[in-house]
Protein backbone atom coordinates (compact mmCIF):
# COMPACT_ATOMS: atom_id res chain seq x y z
CA UNK A 1 0.00 0.00 0.00
CA UNK A 2 1.28 3.27 -1.01
CA UNK A 3 -0.33 5.59 1.33
CA UNK A 4 0.60 5.55 5.02
CA UNK A 5 -1.97 7.26 6.77
CA UNK A 6 -4.90 5.06 7.60
CA UNK A 7 -7.46 7.24 5.66
CA UNK A 8 -5.44 6.87 2.89
CA UNK A 9 -5.11 3.19 3.41
CA UNK A 10 -9.03 2.40 4.12
CA UNK A 11 -9.53 4.69 0.09
CA UNK A 12 -7.23 2.90 -1.31
CA UNK A 13 -9.29 -0.11 -0.12
CA UNK A 14 -12.23 0.65 -0.88
CA UNK A 15 -10.92 1.79 -4.69
CA UNK A 16 -9.38 -1.57 -4.60
CA UNK A 17 -12.66 -3.16 -4.13
CA UNK A 18 -14.91 -1.13 -6.63
CA UNK A 19 -12.51 -1.97 -9.28
CA UNK A 20 -12.22 -5.64 -8.02
CA UNK A 21 -15.78 -6.41 -7.32
CA UNK A 22 -18.32 -4.46 -9.33
CA UNK A 23 -21.47 -5.10 -7.78
CA UNK A 24 -24.12 -4.29 -10.40
CA UNK A 25 -27.87 -3.85 -9.27
CA UNK A 26 -30.29 -6.44 -9.59
CA UNK A 27 -31.81 -5.66 -13.03
CA UNK A 28 -28.60 -6.78 -14.54
CA UNK A 29 -29.09 -10.44 -13.44
CA UNK A 30 -31.73 -10.98 -16.62
CA UNK A 31 -29.23 -10.44 -18.85
CA UNK A 32 -26.91 -12.62 -17.24
CA UNK A 33 -29.63 -15.19 -18.27
CA UNK A 34 -29.86 -14.04 -22.35
CA UNK A 35 -25.03 -14.01 -22.26
CA UNK A 36 -23.62 -15.51 -19.39
CA UNK A 37 -20.22 -15.26 -20.98
CA UNK A 38 -20.72 -11.17 -20.80
CA UNK A 39 -21.53 -11.36 -17.51
CA UNK A 40 -18.65 -13.21 -16.34
CA UNK A 41 -16.52 -10.10 -15.91
CA UNK A 42 -18.95 -8.15 -14.51
CA UNK A 43 -21.27 -9.82 -12.30
CA UNK A 44 -20.28 -12.50 -9.60
CA UNK A 45 -21.43 -15.79 -9.51
CA UNK A 46 -24.27 -15.42 -6.73
CA UNK A 47 -27.31 -13.09 -6.80
CA UNK A 48 -25.75 -9.76 -6.76
CA UNK A 49 -27.80 -8.99 -3.33
CA UNK A 50 -26.68 -11.38 -1.15
CA UNK A 51 -23.10 -10.03 -1.98
CA UNK A 52 -24.61 -6.76 -1.53
CA UNK A 53 -25.58 -7.16 1.67
CA UNK A 54 -22.66 -9.36 3.71
CA UNK A 55 -19.84 -6.86 1.60
CA UNK A 56 -21.25 -4.20 4.42
CA UNK A 57 -18.09 -3.85 6.29
CA UNK A 58 -17.57 -1.48 8.85
CA UNK A 59 -14.70 0.40 8.40
CA UNK A 60 -13.21 2.18 11.88
CA UNK A 61 -10.62 4.87 11.25
CA UNK A 62 -9.07 4.15 14.55
CA UNK A 63 -5.31 5.15 14.96
CA UNK A 64 -2.68 3.41 12.58
CA UNK A 65 -4.98 0.43 12.31
CA UNK A 66 -3.97 -2.36 9.55
CA UNK A 67 -6.30 -2.54 6.80
CA UNK A 68 -8.09 -5.78 7.30
CA UNK A 69 -12.18 -5.89 8.37
CA UNK A 70 -14.34 -8.46 8.58
CA UNK A 71 -17.69 -9.02 7.31
CA UNK A 72 -20.47 -8.65 10.23
CA UNK A 73 -23.46 -10.30 8.99
CA UNK A 74 -26.33 -9.56 11.35
CA UNK A 75 -28.79 -12.26 9.62
CA UNK A 76 -27.20 -15.73 11.50
CA UNK A 77 -29.53 -18.69 10.60
CA UNK A 78 -31.51 -16.95 8.03
CA UNK A 79 -28.12 -17.31 5.93
CA UNK A 80 -28.95 -21.24 5.32
CA UNK A 81 -32.02 -19.95 3.39
CA UNK A 82 -32.43 -17.66 0.34
CA UNK A 83 -34.36 -14.35 0.22
CA UNK A 84 -38.07 -14.68 0.82
CA UNK A 85 -38.49 -13.16 -2.20
CA UNK A 86 -37.53 -16.32 -3.93
CA UNK A 87 -39.38 -18.92 -1.82
CA UNK A 88 -41.72 -21.37 -4.15
CA UNK A 89 -39.95 -20.23 -7.62
CA UNK A 90 -39.68 -22.39 -9.96
CA UNK A 91 -36.56 -21.22 -11.44
CA UNK A 92 -33.72 -18.88 -9.66
CA UNK A 93 -31.57 -17.32 -11.64
CA UNK A 94 -27.67 -17.52 -11.04
CA UNK A 95 -24.68 -16.53 -13.16
CA UNK A 96 -21.65 -18.50 -14.51
CA UNK A 97 -19.27 -20.25 -12.02
CA UNK A 98 -16.06 -18.48 -11.83
CA UNK A 99 -13.43 -19.61 -13.88
CA UNK A 100 -9.47 -20.44 -12.74
CA UNK A 101 -8.51 -17.45 -14.89
CA UNK A 102 -10.69 -14.89 -13.19
CA UNK A 103 -9.66 -16.04 -9.87
CA UNK A 104 -6.18 -15.74 -10.66
CA UNK A 105 -6.29 -12.46 -11.04
CA UNK A 106 -7.66 -12.37 -7.42
CA UNK A 107 -5.77 -11.01 -4.29
CA UNK A 108 -5.51 -13.73 -1.50
CA UNK A 109 -7.57 -11.61 0.67
CA UNK A 110 -10.43 -11.42 -1.63
CA UNK A 111 -9.73 -15.17 -2.07
CA UNK A 112 -10.32 -15.97 1.25
CA UNK A 113 -13.49 -14.07 1.53
CA UNK A 114 -14.81 -15.29 -1.43
CA UNK A 115 -14.93 -18.91 -0.05
CA UNK A 116 -16.68 -18.21 2.37
CA UNK A 117 -19.03 -16.06 0.28
CA UNK A 118 -19.57 -19.86 -1.66
CA UNK A 119 -19.27 -21.68 1.33
CA UNK A 120 -22.85 -20.15 2.82
CA UNK A 121 -24.26 -20.51 -0.73
CA UNK A 122 -23.66 -23.74 -0.95
CA UNK A 123 -24.90 -24.48 2.38
CA UNK A 124 -28.02 -22.72 1.73
CA UNK A 125 -28.32 -24.90 -2.04
CA UNK A 126 -27.89 -27.76 0.55
CA UNK A 127 -30.72 -27.30 2.77
CA UNK A 128 -32.74 -25.85 -0.13
CA UNK A 129 -32.12 -29.74 -1.87
CA UNK A 130 -32.91 -31.83 1.37
CA UNK A 131 -35.71 -29.79 2.05
CA UNK A 132 -37.14 -30.28 -1.22
CA UNK A 133 -36.23 -34.28 -1.38
CA UNK A 134 -38.62 -34.08 2.01
CA UNK A 135 -41.29 -32.39 0.72
CA UNK A 136 -41.15 -34.28 -2.60
CA UNK A 137 -40.57 -31.07 -5.11
CA UNK A 138 -38.62 -30.20 -7.20
CA UNK A 139 -35.45 -28.11 -6.10
CA UNK A 140 -35.42 -24.66 -8.14
CA UNK A 141 -32.27 -24.34 -10.31
CA UNK A 142 -30.53 -27.44 -9.21
CA UNK A 143 -27.50 -26.43 -11.86
CA UNK A 144 -26.63 -23.69 -9.31
CA UNK A 145 -25.26 -26.85 -6.88
CA UNK A 146 -22.38 -28.07 -9.71
CA UNK A 147 -21.80 -24.19 -10.17
CA UNK A 148 -20.68 -23.73 -6.43
CA UNK A 149 -19.17 -26.93 -6.50
CA UNK A 150 -16.94 -25.85 -9.24
CA UNK A 151 -15.97 -22.47 -8.65
CA UNK A 152 -14.86 -24.30 -4.77
CA UNK A 153 -12.66 -26.50 -6.79
CA UNK A 154 -10.71 -23.84 -8.83
CA UNK A 155 -10.59 -21.57 -6.39
CA UNK A 156 -8.33 -23.94 -4.02
CA UNK A 157 -6.50 -24.98 -7.17
CA UNK A 158 -5.16 -21.30 -7.38
CA UNK A 159 -4.53 -21.04 -3.56
CA UNK A 160 -2.77 -24.15 -3.92
CA UNK A 161 -0.61 -22.86 -6.90
CA UNK A 162 0.32 -19.65 -4.87
CA UNK A 163 1.48 -21.94 -2.29
CA UNK A 164 3.51 -23.87 -4.08
CA UNK A 165 4.98 -21.10 -6.02
CA UNK A 166 5.88 -19.74 -2.56
CA UNK A 167 7.15 -22.53 -1.23
CA UNK A 168 9.28 -23.12 -3.82
CA UNK A 169 11.04 -19.65 -3.92
CA UNK A 170 11.27 -19.49 -0.15
CA UNK A 171 12.33 -23.22 0.46
CA UNK A 172 12.53 -24.95 -2.55
CA UNK A 173 10.81 -27.45 -1.78
CA UNK A 174 7.45 -28.39 -4.49
CA UNK A 175 5.39 -30.48 -2.10
CA UNK A 176 4.33 -29.54 1.37
CA UNK A 177 4.10 -32.75 3.31
CA UNK A 178 7.67 -34.72 2.96
CA UNK A 179 7.42 -37.91 0.94
CA UNK A 180 9.72 -40.29 -1.21
CA UNK A 181 9.88 -42.88 -3.56
CA UNK A 182 9.34 -46.42 -2.48
CA UNK A 183 8.66 -49.74 -3.85
CA UNK A 184 5.50 -52.00 -2.11
CA UNK A 185 5.44 -55.63 -1.64
CA UNK A 186 4.32 -56.18 -5.10
CA UNK A 187 7.06 -54.44 -7.06
CA UNK A 188 5.64 -51.31 -7.46
CA UNK A 189 7.63 -47.97 -7.31
CA UNK A 190 5.07 -44.93 -5.59
CA UNK A 191 4.88 -42.11 -3.69
CA UNK A 192 5.31 -42.25 0.15
CA UNK A 193 4.12 -39.79 2.18
CA UNK A 194 5.11 -39.33 5.61
CA UNK A 195 2.77 -39.26 8.27
CA UNK A 196 3.30 -37.54 11.57
CA UNK A 197 4.30 -40.04 14.68
CA UNK A 198 4.85 -39.52 18.27
CA UNK A 199 7.38 -41.73 18.33
CA UNK A 200 10.87 -42.08 15.89
CA UNK A 201 10.38 -45.76 13.01
CA UNK A 202 12.42 -47.40 14.98
CA UNK A 203 10.77 -48.05 17.89
CA UNK A 204 7.11 -48.33 16.26
CA UNK A 205 6.67 -52.03 16.09
CA UNK A 206 3.83 -52.08 13.57
CA UNK A 207 5.58 -49.98 11.15
CA UNK A 208 8.47 -52.85 11.42
CA UNK A 209 5.85 -55.66 9.67
CA UNK A 210 5.31 -52.98 6.64
CA UNK A 211 7.29 -53.92 3.82
CA UNK A 212 8.91 -51.39 1.48
CA UNK A 213 10.90 -53.99 -0.62
CA UNK A 214 9.99 -56.45 -3.00
CA UNK A 215 10.44 -60.47 -1.89
CA UNK A 216 12.68 -62.94 -4.23
CA UNK A 217 9.30 -64.99 -4.82
CA UNK A 218 7.54 -61.78 -6.20
CA UNK A 219 9.73 -61.74 -9.37
CA UNK A 220 7.94 -64.41 -11.59
CA UNK A 221 4.52 -62.51 -10.86
CA UNK A 222 5.76 -59.07 -12.18
CA UNK A 223 7.59 -60.91 -15.25
CA UNK A 224 4.13 -62.13 -16.09
CA UNK A 225 2.81 -58.86 -15.80
CA UNK A 226 5.28 -57.37 -17.74
CA UNK A 227 4.77 -60.09 -20.26
CA UNK A 228 0.97 -59.21 -20.12
CA UNK A 229 1.68 -55.45 -20.64
CA UNK A 230 3.60 -55.68 -23.68
CA UNK A 231 1.36 -58.48 -25.40
CA UNK A 232 -1.45 -55.97 -24.86
CA UNK A 233 0.45 -53.43 -26.46
CA UNK A 234 1.29 -55.27 -29.22
CA UNK A 235 -2.00 -56.66 -29.65
CA UNK A 236 -2.73 -52.70 -30.07
CA UNK A 237 -0.31 -52.12 -32.40
CA UNK A 238 -1.35 -55.04 -34.70
CA UNK A 239 -4.87 -54.01 -34.80
CA UNK A 240 -4.15 -50.53 -36.24
CA UNK A 241 -1.68 -51.58 -39.02
CA UNK A 242 -4.70 -54.83 -39.74
CA UNK A 243 -7.35 -51.92 -40.13
CA UNK A 244 -5.02 -50.11 -42.18
CA UNK A 245 -4.21 -52.91 -44.26
CA UNK A 246 -8.17 -53.67 -44.71
CA UNK A 247 -8.89 -50.39 -45.40
CA UNK A 248 -5.97 -50.18 -48.06
CA UNK A 249 -7.37 -53.01 -49.95
CA UNK A 250 -10.93 -52.07 -49.89
CA UNK A 251 -10.19 -48.00 -51.22
CA UNK A 252 -6.79 -48.44 -53.27
CA UNK A 253 -6.90 -44.75 -53.65
CA UNK A 254 -6.95 -43.93 -49.89
CA UNK A 255 -4.45 -41.33 -48.86
CA UNK A 256 -3.06 -42.81 -45.06
CA UNK A 257 -4.05 -40.50 -41.92
CA UNK A 258 -1.48 -38.56 -40.27
CA UNK A 259 -1.74 -40.41 -36.72
CA UNK B 1 -12.99 -31.06 -2.55
CA UNK B 2 -9.82 -30.99 -0.34
CA UNK B 3 -9.14 -34.53 0.17
CA UNK B 4 -6.16 -36.08 1.95
CA UNK B 5 -5.60 -33.52 4.62
CA UNK B 6 -3.17 -34.00 7.44
CA UNK B 7 -3.29 -31.95 10.74
CA UNK B 8 -0.67 -31.65 12.57
CA UNK B 9 -1.07 -34.08 15.82
CA UNK B 10 -1.66 -32.40 18.98
CA UNK B 11 0.19 -32.41 21.99
CA UNK B 12 0.29 -30.91 25.03
CA UNK B 13 1.55 -27.00 24.88
CA UNK B 14 1.31 -26.87 21.06
CA UNK B 15 -0.34 -24.00 19.43
CA UNK B 16 -3.92 -23.77 18.66
CA UNK B 17 -4.84 -25.51 15.08
CA UNK B 18 -6.49 -23.03 13.32
CA UNK B 19 -8.08 -24.07 10.00
CA UNK B 20 -8.67 -21.50 7.01
CA UNK B 21 -11.31 -21.99 4.06
CA UNK B 22 -12.89 -25.33 6.14
CA UNK B 23 -14.00 -27.68 3.58
CA UNK B 24 -17.10 -28.77 5.37
CA UNK B 25 -20.54 -27.85 4.55
CA UNK B 26 -23.65 -28.08 6.98
CA UNK B 27 -27.76 -28.68 5.75
CA UNK B 28 -30.06 -27.43 7.79
CA UNK B 29 -32.94 -30.27 8.21
CA UNK B 30 -36.14 -30.18 9.78
CA UNK B 31 -36.29 -32.01 12.56
CA UNK B 32 -38.29 -35.45 12.15
CA UNK B 33 -39.45 -36.04 15.61
CA UNK B 34 -40.86 -32.80 17.75
CA UNK B 35 -37.60 -30.95 19.40
CA UNK B 36 -37.78 -28.24 21.79
CA UNK B 37 -37.76 -24.42 19.95
CA UNK B 38 -34.09 -23.15 20.80
CA UNK B 39 -33.10 -26.44 18.83
CA UNK B 40 -31.65 -26.71 15.54
CA UNK B 41 -30.64 -29.82 13.50
CA UNK B 42 -27.88 -29.56 11.19
CA UNK B 43 -27.00 -32.70 8.92
CA UNK B 44 -22.95 -32.22 9.40
CA UNK B 45 -19.99 -34.12 7.73
CA UNK B 46 -18.66 -37.34 9.98
CA UNK B 47 -15.42 -35.93 10.98
CA UNK B 48 -16.98 -32.99 12.37
CA UNK B 49 -16.88 -32.45 16.06
CA UNK B 50 -19.02 -30.95 18.77
CA UNK B 51 -16.65 -28.09 19.05
CA UNK B 52 -16.02 -27.69 14.79
CA UNK B 53 -19.78 -27.55 14.49
CA UNK B 54 -19.48 -24.63 18.21
CA UNK B 55 -16.85 -22.79 16.42
CA UNK B 56 -18.11 -23.32 12.63
CA UNK B 57 -21.32 -21.36 13.31
CA UNK B 58 -19.91 -18.84 16.13
CA UNK B 59 -17.25 -17.47 13.52
CA UNK B 60 -18.39 -18.22 10.18
CA UNK B 61 -22.81 -17.22 11.07
CA UNK B 62 -22.21 -15.35 14.07
CA UNK B 63 -24.89 -17.65 15.36
CA UNK B 64 -24.89 -17.96 19.38
CA UNK B 65 -24.09 -21.88 20.10
CA UNK B 66 -25.13 -23.41 23.73
CA UNK B 67 -24.52 -26.63 23.02
CA UNK B 68 -23.90 -29.19 20.57
CA UNK B 69 -25.30 -32.76 20.93
CA UNK B 70 -24.00 -35.39 17.99
CA UNK B 71 -24.77 -38.73 16.83
CA UNK B 72 -24.18 -40.82 14.02
CA UNK B 73 -27.02 -42.31 11.66
CA UNK B 74 -26.73 -45.36 10.00
CA UNK B 75 -28.10 -45.46 6.76
CA UNK B 76 -29.80 -49.00 5.62
CA UNK B 77 -28.06 -51.67 3.82
CA UNK B 78 -31.12 -53.56 3.47
CA UNK B 79 -32.42 -52.43 0.78
CA UNK B 80 -31.90 -54.58 -2.89
CA UNK B 81 -31.27 -53.26 -6.61
CA UNK B 82 -32.67 -55.05 -9.85
CA UNK B 83 -29.40 -57.58 -9.48
CA UNK B 84 -30.29 -58.65 -6.20
CA UNK B 85 -27.39 -57.08 -4.44
CA UNK B 86 -27.15 -54.47 -1.71
CA UNK B 87 -28.12 -51.14 -1.86
CA UNK B 88 -26.24 -48.79 1.11
CA UNK B 89 -27.64 -45.46 1.98
CA UNK B 90 -24.54 -43.23 3.01
CA UNK B 91 -24.26 -42.69 6.70
CA UNK B 92 -24.67 -39.18 8.21
CA UNK B 93 -24.24 -37.43 11.22
CA UNK B 94 -27.28 -35.19 12.56
CA UNK B 95 -25.96 -32.42 15.09
CA UNK B 96 -28.93 -30.98 17.54
CA UNK B 97 -27.59 -27.17 18.56
CA UNK B 98 -29.20 -25.27 20.99
CA UNK B 99 -29.00 -21.66 20.46
CA UNK B 100 -27.73 -19.21 23.83
CA UNK B 101 -29.40 -16.20 24.79
CA UNK B 102 -32.39 -17.70 25.11
CA UNK B 103 -32.93 -17.56 20.72
CA UNK B 104 -35.43 -19.49 19.21
CA UNK B 105 -35.69 -21.03 16.05
CA UNK B 106 -38.17 -22.48 14.11
CA UNK B 107 -38.18 -24.02 10.17
CA UNK B 108 -39.65 -21.93 7.85
CA UNK B 109 -42.11 -23.16 5.12
CA UNK B 110 -39.49 -22.67 1.87
CA UNK B 111 -42.09 -23.76 -0.71
CA UNK B 112 -45.26 -21.40 -0.08
CA UNK B 113 -48.02 -21.98 -2.90
CA UNK B 114 -47.53 -19.18 -5.24
CA UNK B 115 -50.30 -18.31 -7.48
CA UNK B 116 -48.97 -17.37 -10.61
CA UNK B 117 -50.59 -15.28 -13.34
CA UNK B 118 -49.55 -17.09 -16.99
CA UNK B 119 -48.47 -14.33 -19.40
CA UNK B 120 -50.62 -14.46 -22.28
CA UNK B 121 -49.13 -16.70 -25.55
CA UNK B 122 -46.34 -18.44 -23.13
CA UNK B 123 -45.21 -22.25 -23.39
CA UNK B 124 -46.47 -22.23 -19.67
CA UNK B 125 -50.14 -21.05 -20.61
CA UNK B 126 -50.46 -23.22 -23.43
CA UNK B 127 -49.15 -26.31 -21.10
CA UNK B 128 -51.78 -25.84 -18.82
CA UNK B 129 -54.52 -25.39 -21.11
CA UNK B 130 -53.58 -28.49 -22.66
CA UNK B 131 -53.74 -30.66 -19.39
CA UNK B 132 -57.01 -28.89 -18.67
CA UNK B 133 -58.39 -30.01 -21.93
CA UNK B 134 -56.69 -34.14 -21.29
CA UNK B 135 -58.11 -33.74 -17.75
CA UNK B 136 -61.74 -33.01 -18.96
CA UNK B 137 -61.77 -35.28 -21.63
CA UNK B 138 -60.95 -38.35 -19.23
CA UNK B 139 -63.87 -37.39 -16.91
CA UNK B 140 -67.38 -39.22 -18.22
CA UNK B 141 -70.80 -37.70 -19.60
CA UNK B 142 -72.04 -35.68 -16.57
CA UNK B 143 -75.09 -36.34 -17.25
CA UNK B 144 -74.58 -39.95 -16.44
CA UNK B 145 -75.33 -38.78 -12.68
CA UNK B 146 -72.12 -41.27 -11.31
CA UNK B 147 -73.39 -44.32 -12.88
CA UNK B 148 -70.00 -46.34 -14.17
CA UNK B 149 -69.82 -47.03 -17.82
CA UNK B 150 -70.36 -51.30 -16.69
CA UNK B 151 -74.23 -50.27 -17.01
CA UNK B 152 -75.30 -50.60 -20.30
CA UNK B 153 -76.94 -47.84 -21.54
Amino acid sequence: MASSSSLGRVLTLCKRFQSVFRISPAISVQHCAVNLKRCQNNLLSEKSSLIASSWITPISFVGQRRALHTTVSRRGLEEFFDQPENWGEPNVKSGAPWTAKQLRTKSNEDLHKLWYVLLKERNMLLTLAQEAKRQSLQMPSPERMKKIERSMVRLDTVVRERETALRLLQTGQEKGRPGDWRRNVFGYEYWYRFKEYTIPWYMNKRHERKKFYTPHFVQPHIRLRIERFLRERARKVNLKRKTLAKLKERFPQMKLPSS
Amino acid sequence: EIKNIVYPLYQLGNPQLRIFRPSWFLTLVRPGKEQPPDTVQFRIPMDMTKYDVKNYLEKIYNVPVGVVRTRIQFGSNKKRNHLNQRVKKPDYKVAYVQLAQSQTFTFPDIFPEKDRTLKEGSMEEMQEKFMEDEKQRQKSDPRRGGVTEWFGL
